[in-house]
């Protein structure tokens, strides 16, 4: 194997597993974001739920990346949890200050 | 076999870097430095493997993404970190811990982000600069909205 063949070979081998690591730890952070969300009242279901939604959102686009395991569909799905979950939070937290004023 | 070995040092060389970080509360090197010090460093060994006969475009690629799998290394201890701290702090803290664990919230999303924005620009991914920026910008509104929303419920119900 020449050296531009294993300098490459050596980064994708890396890199792979950096994006592993990081996704398990991503899922551990998730599990405690849903045990928030079960647990917690209201907003802090909702501060949960948010949570879950980023871990899931960028896991997921780790996995559309052709460098691990190039599932396209997963980057439109990532965008729109961590574009929508972001905004939604927002809203329904605005939802829940309103609400309770009423 | 090389490359995993490397790998393992690399991992544990990052993760006891930003371990000493957390632990330490505050920069053990100053972030203007350390991006000097990096760049430098990214500078000597793309020129050294260049000068060994290594084509400059495919080493410097390569370069960068063991750097992108260097910023993924780091977001894992602060990972784990919230993870711990989400298990840790439960209810019997008072009802005052919600903005420790709002705090941690914002340490998830915000490691993601900024992982999502370097490890973006150092593998040449433009889309996912984009979306984890247009990310990071949403994380203190997200934060500020839902402690907001938690002192107004928490003050109505004390008031009832």
């Amino acid at each position: 194997m020449s050296e531009a063949a294993f300098l490459s070979a050596l980064a994708d081998t890396v890199f792979f597993w950096a994006a592993l690591v990081f996704m398990v730890a991503a899922t551990a952070a998730g599990l405690g974001a849903i045990r928030m969300a079960l647990k917690g009242e209201a907003v802090t279901s909702l501060m949960g739920v948010s949570a879950f939604t980023t871990v899931a959102g960028v896991s997921l686009y780790l996995i559309s990346l052709p460098e691990l395991f190039n599932v396209g569909f997963a980057r439109d799905t990532a965008i729109a949890l961590l574009v929508v979950g972001s905004v939604g939070t927002i809203l329904f937290a605005r939802l829940f200050r309103t609400g309770e004023k009423s | 076999m090389i490359a995993e070995i490397f790998t393992v040092v690399y991992a544990a060389a990052v993760f006891a870097y930003v371990s000493w970080n957390i632990k330490k509360g505050s920069f053990v090197v100053d972030p203007s430095k350390l991006v000097l010090y990096l760049f430098a460093a990214f500078l000597i060994i793309v020129g050294a493997l260049y000068f060994m006969g290594n084509e400059l475009e495919s080493t410097v690629l390569a370069v960068m993404k063991i750097g992108a799998a260097g910023i993924l290394f780091a977001g894992v201890p602060p990972m784990i970190a919230a993870t711990i701290g989400l298990f840790r702090f439960g209810d019997e803290y008072g009802s005052n811990i919600f903005y420790v664990r709002n705090h941690i919230a914002g340490v998830i999303d915000t490691v993601s982000s900024l992982v999502m924005i370097f490890a973006g620009i150092l593998i040449l991914r433009i889309d996912l600069v984009a979306v984890g920026f247009f990310f990071f910008l949403f994380v203190p509104f997200t934060g500020g909205a839902l402690a907001n929303a938690y002192y107004y419920v928490n003050q109505r119900r004390s008031e009832k």
